[in-house]
């Protein structure tokens, strides 16, 4: 009875004339950023964060929330018109997506993604909403070391799982905790490495940071490519995107399959959308009956993987909510975003905030339904809308960036805090560093400080508690093998490379 | 990227040992309850230096010498020049106040970065401009720099 009566307040909440309209403005947005290349759901939540400021936590997480969601639908639009992913779980729905616009299916591969999306975002909160509060009454009893494992386990899995050099991971996600370490240390009242200027005596701010790296950075790195954007001729009416029973017959499956898959996969701390929808094409590659069909425009390589990161981005919610550790990069921006509004992320948000949460899970819904119609009926205007270029686009984000991180504190320091981490998201981009590493660090770091410190002062044996107890034993060893892995895979790689250079 | 990645991992070894240093030397390490605010300063900055000494190895001893990381002309000089119009920006906002320096901006940048035509420049930058004061200072109340113009 309690879930239902926590649901119908979800709705009741959801359906408030100003939170549907959040809810429109974030699908709406959200499908734009997916669509555009160069933003996608980690800048657009960091950009409109600060507008999120003055209204209530809970419409703000429902617009941030519908964004993200959008973003997922949006991304198919540029991969399979223009062959360049909109965002990057949209990347693999370029080989068979853009395949089949070249065979005058551009409609029905829009709306197999639609469709698929639709199923794998509604089954995906169906499954948050009855998998995140028994998460969460069982996160209960967690005490400070099974939190600071926890802890350990997102920063070091994010940092594992992003990003492609796993030492440049690390470096950024330790850059990221010293940050954290700026300012004054809440137990012992130090100013830590604030080097007497009173702006830093507060730490390093979250979004001017989250700003500079996800809206500057990339911003900086779209600046420098002369893109050449053509879109493909094709025809993405409402009566084009239909699908026939041949189609839907294949698509079944997959889109079935990439669900399931996509849900698991965005369960796990630090595995997002983008990873289910590599996993979720080479899935179906594997069980189909002709496997040597895709790559060559096979309806099942876009339902698959359009359905998984949809249902991934619903899952990332689930440990974000219930853990407060983050699924994806997204969601991450949208833990700092939690704690802005003065919400503690955790299990207790189920019990403290239910109207929160509760408003969220309802209100993802709604958007679901909002985003079929809308990448069912409007694909065009998306379309007109990529028109734009580049030029034009690129400084009024850089305005976007620079009022954003002004508007926090009305201050000029956080605008200059968001041009210097600009510059290095640029140069950690190219050099293959993690931005979401860092980022997440920085948000972690200081409840990570506080659960270590209080860890080892209830301990009588040292670091040995996080092993003595059997969940922070788990979820320690976890986290150690995450770091383990890469560190084993590069030495060995060493040893060979020295091998041969004996060799030869 | 090989001389990239021998200056970053100089650059944070020494940042490391340094951050290790500052919070051993400055911050209490352990006090009479448990870990103090030392503690995890000094085993960051440690772990900082070890991943870069890693890096500041591999680096040095890959024969490769990696790719450029850098644009070279038109990518290059695209990418300065927003970033310096950026920079001048904030630099000035205090003074011109927002709503000028949007639109200065935008000129800058729209004109004589992207070629684009007078009419069209001006209508973005007077339109985003606009767009911008009626959100952030008509409805979210965010008190921008108004500069000497008065708005």
């Amino acid at each position: 009875m309690d879930f239902f009566a926590n649901l119908s307040l979800g709705f009741s909440i959801a359906f408030t004339p100003f939170n549907l309209l959040m809810a429109a403005a974030g699908v709406t947005l959200g499908t734009l950023i997916g669509a555009l290349p160069g933003v996608g759901p980690v800048s657009g939540v960091a950009l409109l964060l600060p507008l999120t400021f003055g209204m209530d936590p809970v419409s703000g997480i429902i617009m941030l929330a519908a964004l993200y969601a959008g973003s997922m639908y949006g991304g198919t639009i540029t991969s399979v018109l223009i062959n360049t992913p909109g965002e990057s779980a949209s990347v693999v729905t370029c080989i068979d997506g853009y395949q089949m616009a070249l065979q005058g299916r551009a409609g029905p591969a829009l709306g197999v993604a639609a469709i698929g999306s639709f199923v794998a975002g509604t089954i995906g909160v169906v499954l948050l909403m009855l998998m995140s509060p028994l998460l969460a009454r069982w996160a209960l009893s967690f005490g400070p070391p099974e939190t600071f494992a926890l802890m350990l386990l997102g920063l070091t899995t994010v940092t594992g799982l992003t990003g492609d050099n796993a030492l440049k991971g690390y470096m950024s996600m330790v850059f990221g905790l010293m940050l954290a370490m700026v300012g004054f240390d809440i137990i012992s009242g130090d100013a830590r490495y604030a080097f007497g200027i009173n702006e830093m005596l507060d730490g390093v701010e979250f979004l001017p940071v989250a700003i500079g790296l996800f809206g500057l950075g990339e911003v900086l790195v779209g600046a420098e490519q002369v893109t050449d954007m053509r879109i493909l001729r094709a025809r993405y009416g409402v009566r084009d995107v239909m699908l026939t029973a041949a189609d839907w017959a294949r698509s079944r499956g997959a889109i079935a399959r990439g669900t399931a898959l996509g849900f698991l996969i965005g369960v796990l701390p630090g595995a997002g959308p983008t990873i289910a929808s590599f996993l979720a094409y080479t899935l179906e590659k594997k069980v189909s009956r002709h496997p040597e069909e895709f790559g060559r425009g096979a309806i099942e390589g876009v339902a698959a993987p359009e359905s998984a990161n949809n249902a991934a981005s619903s899952a990332a919610f689930v440990p974000m909510l219930t853990l407060g550790i983050p699924g994806s990069a997204t969601t991450a921006v949208m833990l700092g975003g939690l704690m802005m509004w003065g919400l503690r992320p955790g299990p207790l948000l189920f019990e403290k905030n239910p109207d929160f949460v509760w408003g969220l899970i309802a209100s993802l819904y709604i958007a679901n339904v909002m985003l079929l119609v809308l990448n069912i009926g409007f694909i065009p205007m998306f379309v007109r809308a990529l028109r734009i270029p580049y030029g034009v686009l690129m400084p009024l984000i850089i305005i976007f960036c620079v009022t954003g991180a002004y508007s926090l504190n009305n201050k000029v320091w956080d605008v200059g805090v968001m041009l210097v981490f600009g510059g290095l998201g640029y140069v950690m981009k190219k050099l293959d560093y993690s931005p979401a590493a860092l980022t997440l660090a920085l948000v972690l770091g200081p409840l990570a400080e506080r659960a270590l410190r209080q860890s080892l002062i209830i301990s009588d044996a040292g670091v040995a508690i996080f092993f003595l107890r059997p969940i922070s034993a788990v979820l320690t060893l976890l986290a150690l093998s995450a770091v383990a892995v890469p560190a084993a895979r590069a030495l060995r790689q060493a040893v060979r490379g020295r091998a041969r250079a004996a060799a030869a | 990227m090989r001389r990239a990645d021998q200056i970053a991992g100089a650059g944070l070894l020494l940042l490391g040992v340094a951050f290790a240093g500052a919070g051993l030397r400055n911050y209490t390490y352990w006090g009479a309850a448990g870990p103090g605010s030392g503690f995890l300063p000094f085993w960051l900055g440690l772990t900082m230096a070890v991943l870069a000494a890693w890096l500041l190895i591999g680096a040095t001893r890959a024969r490769a010498s990696g790719g450029r990381w850098l644009p070279e002309g038109a990518g290059l000089r695209r990418l300065v020049t927003v970033l310096g119009v950026t920079a001048g920006l904030i630099a000035v906002l205090k003074i011109v106040g927002m709503a000028v320096g949007t639109v200065l901006f935008l000129v800058a940048i729209l004109r004589f970065v992207e070629r684009m035509r007078w009419r069209s420049t001006v209508a973005i930058a007077v339109g985003t401009a606009a767009v911008n004061y009626l959100i952030f200072t008509h409805w979210l109340r965010v008190p921008f720099p108004v500069g000497v113009l008065g708005f």
